[in-house]
Order: C-alpha cells, then sequence, then structure tokens
C-alpha cells in the first residue's frame, strides 16, 4: 500500500477525515488503515531525530496507539497530519531528553567574513559540482547523517519537516506552533550550518582530486 | 552596487522569489561580479537537495515492518 503524503491535497484529505471519523466511532480498521497509511512516515521522521532503529520503532508503537487512546483529543482544529507530526514529536522528544544537548550557533560563524565594506575576504570554493559523483558513496551518506545530528535540536527539527519532508512553512510553524518568519529564521540557520559542515568534507575532497 | 554581506543577508527571499524586483535585479547583478557569492549560493542550494536526497531514505527495515505488523494485529484485538 502507498504511503500518504502528509501534503497531498484534497482526495487524500477526504480519505484522511473519513478515517478519522470512523476511527471516533471506534472502527478497528480505520485504525489499522491509518496505521498503514502514517507508520513510514512517523518512522522516518523519528529516525532521522533519533538515528537508533530500536527507538524509532518503539516511537513509531507509541504514536500509534496514542493516536487510537486520544482520537476523540482530535478536535479537528489543524489538520489531522499535524496532529499525528506532533505527537511524532513529543514521543521522540521523550525518548532523547536523556541525550538531549542544547546547542546554540552563531548566524556569523556559518557566513563568510566579510571586510568593512561588506565584502567577502575568503576565496569560497564551490563544491556544488563535485556532489553528484559523491551523493551515494557510504562515506558521504554518513558525514551528510552525521553533520544533520550535529544540528541543534531547535533547527533540526525545522529542517526536517520543511526540506526533507517537504512540508510547506505555514505547515511546519501550524505543528511546532511557531510564526512563519520563525520557521524560516531556523530554516535558514539550519541551511548554513549544514553547508559550513559539508563544505569541510567537499573541500577536503576536492583538494585531495586535484592533488591526484 | 550590493555587497556581499547584503548578498547573503537577502540570500532565503531570493531563492524563496519572494524579494521585490528591484531588490532581486540588484542581487542578481551582485552575482554576475561575484564568484564567491555565486560559490555561496550553489553550496547552500546544493547542501539542501543532497540532505534531502540522503535523509529520504530513511526506510524501515523489514524487521520493523514485521515487528510492527505484529503489534498492530495484538493492537487492533484490544481496541
Amino acid at each position: 500500500m502507498r504511503t500518504m503524503s502528509f501534503t497531498e491535497p484534497k482526495e487524500s484529505k477526504e480519505i484522511e477525515e473519513s478515517l478519522v471519523r470512523e476511527l471516533q466511532a471506534g472502527n478497528a480498521d480505520a485504525f489499522e488503515k491509518i496505521a498503514e497509511l502514517y507508520q513510514k512516515k512517523i518512522y522516518a521522521l523519528s529516525f532521522n531525530l533519533t538515528r537508533n532503529t530500536m527507538d524509532a520503532q518503539d516511537v513509531t508503537q507509541d504514536v500509534l496507539l496514542t493516536l487510537f487512546r486520544k482520537i476523540n483529543t482530535f478536535q479537528g482544529k489543524s489538520a489531522f497530519s499535524s496532529w499525528v507530526y506532533r505527537i511524532t514529536l513529543n514521543a521522540t522528544y521523550m525518548k532523547l531528553r536523556s541525550r538531549k544537548k542544547e546547542l546554540t550557533v552563531s548566524i556569523e560563524e556559518l557566513l563568510p567574513s566579510f571586510n568593512g565594506g561588506g565584502f567577502q575576504q575568503e576565496k569560497i570554493q564551490d563544491w556544488s559540482e563535485n556532489t553528484e559523483s559523491l551523493m551515494f558513496t557510504n562515506e558521504t551518506r554518513e558525514i551528510i547523517q552525521k553533520a544533520v545530528d550535529q544540528l541543534p535540536e531547535k533547527e533540526k527539527v525545522v529542517f526536517l519537516l520543511r526540506d526533507v519532508e517537504g512540508l510547506s512553512t505555514e505547515k511546519v510553524g501550524e505543528i511546532l506552533d511557531l510564526t512563519v518568519p520563525a520557521v524560516k529564521s531556523r530554516l535558514h540557520r539550519a541551511r548554513l550550518f549544514l553547508r559550513k559542515k559539508l563544505s569541510n568534507f567537499f573541500e577536503e575532497y576536492s583538494r585531495e582530486e586535484k592533488k591526484k | 552596487m550590493m555587497c556581499c554581506k547584503e548578498c547573503l543577508d537577502l540570500l532565503y527571499d531570493y531563492l524563496e522569489g519572494n524579494l521585490d524586483p528591484q531588490i532581486h535585479s540588484s542581487l542578481t547583478e551582485h552575482l554576475q561580479d561575484c564568484p564567491p557569492c555565486v560559490a555561496f549560493i550553489n553550496t547552500y542550494k546544493s547542501t539542501t537537495r543532497i540532505c534531502r536526497e540522503t535523509l529520504k531514505n530513511a526506510e524501515m527495515p523489514e524487521v520493523v515492518q514485521i515487528k510492527l505488523r505484529e503489534f498492530l494485529k495484538s493492537a487492533k484485538r484490544t481496541v
């Protein structure tokens, strides 16, 4: 069965709404269908935050049970999928609580250095052309995953929902209870942070390639 | 002429297509003459793309799928 994309239009929304109504009426088949539609999304988000298969599995089970047990507390004020995401994030943060660390990074550290006139002082290497050939190597994947793991939590969750899941800025704001400008600012910081981390790797790689 | 700092401060809105036409064109003008800013923007865009492509593949392992199916079966019996 295909996984429902959280961003799909009308048709999916109607299916989703009717499943929710059935579930609220106590239909166990609707529970199974909802689980089938959402479990992969729940797992992927949780896995990208915890980077641990067992934790992501526990979270997925917890979330599915919560969906069922608390379905009557869902009032339809926000989209059902936003509610699912919020429950997923809460369950994931419970798992992460013990190892959660709050880092803050200033935006200046992520931008190039400028002279007094606001012009760039350092030479920036454009490694964007090199990424194609490197994309699918295990080393590159590990570097990317490690860079994402190092993102401060506030930026990481926005990045995962907006850039990885492909949700709209407005929807991410709804899920996280943030204003649109706040979502944009966190997303921008996340991208700058990741760019900086990946630059170290790709620049080193380009230097090595030139030596050959 | 727009400086690099101003250019990079506007980067997010530039890529989202949210800039006023006038500001947009002075930024484009700056980019024509500034390889470091072009490199910065290219690598910023590339970062988003490669991270998405890597993390999108967070698929559920077979063993987890099996466990979840069992879990759902037993949960369904109790609900």
